[in-house]
């Protein structure tokens, strides 16, 4: 069946070619320095008006909005913890189908799922394969804070080992508190879906890269997906001004890679000169603060390893903030 | 011009989907109701309907889909049954709290366990208070007939509900009878394209289902009873124009059989109606003064029509083909809802359940002739001996 016609977003070439207009406005009430926040004011950024958002259940949906005082401008709607990836494929489908029809006058929009690491690969993971194998164009963020933290700070798959959680309390016998080392999402979707041509990872804490990222998934034709880590000063135990301060910190020790895969191939890698000691990023976290020697010496361990994966290293500086 | 054909339940659903013009459809195969997605993705593949097909990952991630899509505008078509309308349960009531007017059919299943494929009301009734309109239909026909009639039930502006249109699995879904299948130009006219006045579009952008405080919950769900309230003056209008436009003749709630001078009655809906009316001919053919009252929706509860009807008779049986363990009754989940329909009524009849076709068994007619014997007897005395029969294994029948 023919293609609708689709939007092309232009990539920026520096922070003063960010949109001024804020998509994602007050109204919300996120924790002082929530990262994940930040991360949702610069995804709606990336893809504008003309985009339709979808907010599985999780701390982006509980603490962004209240009845009648929401802080998205754009079409939104809830779904559940579970459904992200459906309900944007019938979003998406439908489109589809009131264009091809003439019933819709105008381009697909934009379609953005904001899924937590819990709503993306966990409870939400069979939605979002689905989605990515039936090959619907949409979006899939997934904004990491690694924990359930709207439930109260529980650990998820994305909690990393020796992450204290409130159900991995360290004790006695569980010293470590986390004892198993994170999924690694970005894979389990790259691994086996066909009609995904777009995998990225990106951090809050460099926007234009971000933002960059988020616009190359929707350009893309079909799925794409973009792994967005968003530190978050309650369920980590840092102080709030810091979040940038750790958001740039995971990427200097290597705890956090940003990194692209377009079309089957690795793209892009971001490489430091010298990565710093994972225990610098760790030792700002309470989260952190019970482990000994030796958990952080298993911790700087993996990380050694993992920062070698993935793929075809290419060294290119990511601007921060003030560099750009 | 109507065409006449045989076809079975599944089929004759599928021809009721493409009169009402779906868009969306989202499949996941489960039995029995697995034919109406096969014959609806072969329409798509000849081009014979203009709709986007999508493969469920499991009928949670079908309802989704389905949400989204009449989130979107569009008009939406899924189905199941068994443990699959099981397996769709988080999903419901944010699709009828969204007011998004999608249809579901179901060929009706029984759970597991033990794994069985046979008809059962059981999967349906164990869901039906999420917000949905919901009811049986007897034959191929009916089914078909009801896939458009509930859209246009459902997408009116007064009531802005999704619909669970059910037949009963096998009976219904795989036996082949005639189906008198209208003209698209007549349907067309019946039921115009869908038009959600509150879609997910970014030229008019809206919100949907933001998180609410508490002090809010109360008049939020006010709106979806308010809804339910406007739905029977809506199903009264929508079948009356049906029955008009295709030319059929079907009661909006209640269907009374060989009524006139009866005594005593079978209550009951969907396949199962077919034996009873069987049934009652011979058994008024021997002078028995029964009949039987086929009931055509289960949300909303026809309560008024049901007190009016029932009270004119001295015993009724109600028919249940699900259980409801433990309940008020210790039968099924009928009887609550009949004899609360018949509290204020100055006439009471006699009211028992007889649990019959569990497992997707036949009710034989020899069963129908036994029930019978019990609702005489209950007639002429004036009261029951037994609130709840278990058919096959309770004396004498
Ligand atoms: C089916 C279901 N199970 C559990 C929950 C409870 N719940 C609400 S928010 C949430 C945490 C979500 O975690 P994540 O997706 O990582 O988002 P975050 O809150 O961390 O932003 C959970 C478990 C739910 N809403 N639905
Ligand atoms: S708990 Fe974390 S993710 Fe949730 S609002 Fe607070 S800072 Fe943001
Ligand atoms: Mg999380």
């Amino acid at each position: 069946m023919a293609q609708v016609p689709t939007q092309e977003l232009e990539l920026l070439k520096n922070l003063r070619g960010v949109d001024q207009k804020e998509y994602y406005v007050p109204g919300h009430r996120t924790c002082a320095g929530c990262g994940p926040a930040l991360c949702y004011k610069l995804v709606s950024k990336a893809a504008g008006a003309d985009s339709i958002f979808l907010g599985p259940t999780g701390c982006m949906y509980v603490a962004n909005c209240s009845y009648m005082c929401t802080p998205f401008s754009y079409a939104w709607t809830h779904c559940q913890i579970t459904n992200g990836g459906g309900v944007a494929s019938g979003v998406e489908s439908a489109y589809n189908v009131l264009i091809r029809k003439g019933k819709y006058k105008g381009k697909l929009p934009n379609i953005v799922v904001m899924a937590g690491d819990g709503g993306a690969i966990d409870i939400g993971l069979q939605a979002a394969s689905a989605m990515m194998y039936r090959g619907h164009d949409v979006l899939f963020v997934m904004y990491d804070n690694e924990s359930y933290a709207n439930t109260g700070i529980q650990t998820s798959p994305m909690t990393p080992y020796g992450g204290k959680t409130t159900f991995t309390p360290p004790g006695k016998m569980v010293p470590e508190g986390k004892k198993l080392f994170p999924k690694d999402a970005p894979q389990l979707f790259i691994g086996g879906h066909p009609a995904l041509h777009y995998v990225a990872t990106a951090s809050i804490g460099y926007p234009v890269d971000l933002i960059n990222k988020c616009r190359k998934g929707l350009n893309y034709k079909g799925p794409a997906f973009v792994h967005i880590h968003c530190p978050c000063p309650k369920g980590w135990l840092y102080d709030c001004k810091d979040t940038i301060r750790v958001a740039k910190m995971a990427v200097e020790t290597g705890f956090w890679t940003n990194y692209e895969w377009e079309n089957g191939e690795y793209t892009y890698q971001h490489i430091p000169k010298t990565y710093k000691p994972v225990k610098e990023y760790m030792k700002g976290q309470e989260r952190f603060n019970h482990l000994n020697e030796e958990h952080i010496a298993k911790m700087q361990a993996f990380i050694t390893a993992k920062v070698k994966a993935p793929g075809k290293p290419i060294e290119v500086p990511v601007l921060g903030p003030r560099e750009a | 011009m109507p065409k006449e054909a045989y076809m079975a339940g599944c089929a004759a659903t599928a021809n009721g989907a493409k009169l009402a013009r779906v868009e969306v459809i989202t499949s996941y195969p489960i039995r029995p109701y697995t034919g109406i997605m096969m014959e609806l993705s072969r329409m798509v593949a000849a081009g014979e309907l203009d709709a986007e097909f999508v493969h469920g990952e499991g009928e949670h991630g079908q309802v989704s889909v389905t949400q989204g899509a009449s989130a979107a505008g569009a008009r939406a078509y899924t189905g199941s049954s068994g443990v699959g309308v099981a397996y769709g349960m988080e999903v419901y009531s944010p699709i009828s709290g969204g007011r998004y007017p999608c249809q579901m059919a179901i060929a009706d299943r029984a759970y597991d366990p033990p794994g069985d494929f046979g008809s059962e009301h059981t999967d349906v009734m164990s869901v039906n208070n999420q917000g949905w309109i919901l009811g049986w239909a007897e034959t191929p026909e009916e089914s078909m007939d009801n896939c458009i009639i509930y859209y246009k039930i459902g997408e009116d502006p007064k009531v802005m509900l999704p619909q669970w249109q059910v037949q009963d699995g096998y009976f219904v879904s795989h036996i082949p009878n005639k189906v008198s299948i209208p003209d698209q130009a007549q349907v067309d006219e019946y039921l115009p394209p869908y038009n959600c006045p509150h879609a997910l579009n970014p030229q008019n952008p809206t919100n949907h289902g933001p998180q609410i405080f508490p002090d809010q919950g109360p008049a939020i769900d006010l709106q979806r009873a308010q809804a339910f309230l406007n739905t029977p003056k809506v199903v009264e209008q929508a079948i009356a124009d049906y029955n008009k436009a295709i030319g059929r003749n079907y009661s909006a709630w209640l269907e009374e059989y060989k009524t006139d001078g009866a005594e005593f009655v079978f209550f009951l809906m969907g396949a199962h109606c077919r034996t009873a009316r069987f049934a009652v001919d011979h058994l008024r053919k021997k002078g028995a003064k029964v009949g039987m009252v086929k009931l055509r929706f289960v949300r909303p509860w026809p309560t008024a029509q049901v007190c009016e009807v029932l009270s004119k008779f001295k015993a009724v049986g109600v028919i249940e083909s699900q259980t409801c363990y433990g309940g008020a009754m210790k039968g099924g989940e009928l009887q609550h809802e009949v004899r609360a329909s018949l509290y204020d009524s100055p006439k009471q009849p006699a009211v028992c359940s007889f649990m019959a076709g569990l497992g997707g068994e036949v009710i034989s007619l020899e069963e129908f002739y036994n029930m019978a014997k019990i609702l005489e007897k209950n007639a002429k005395q004036g009261k029951v001996d037994q609130y709840v029969y278990w058919v096959g294994f309770d004396n004498g029948i």
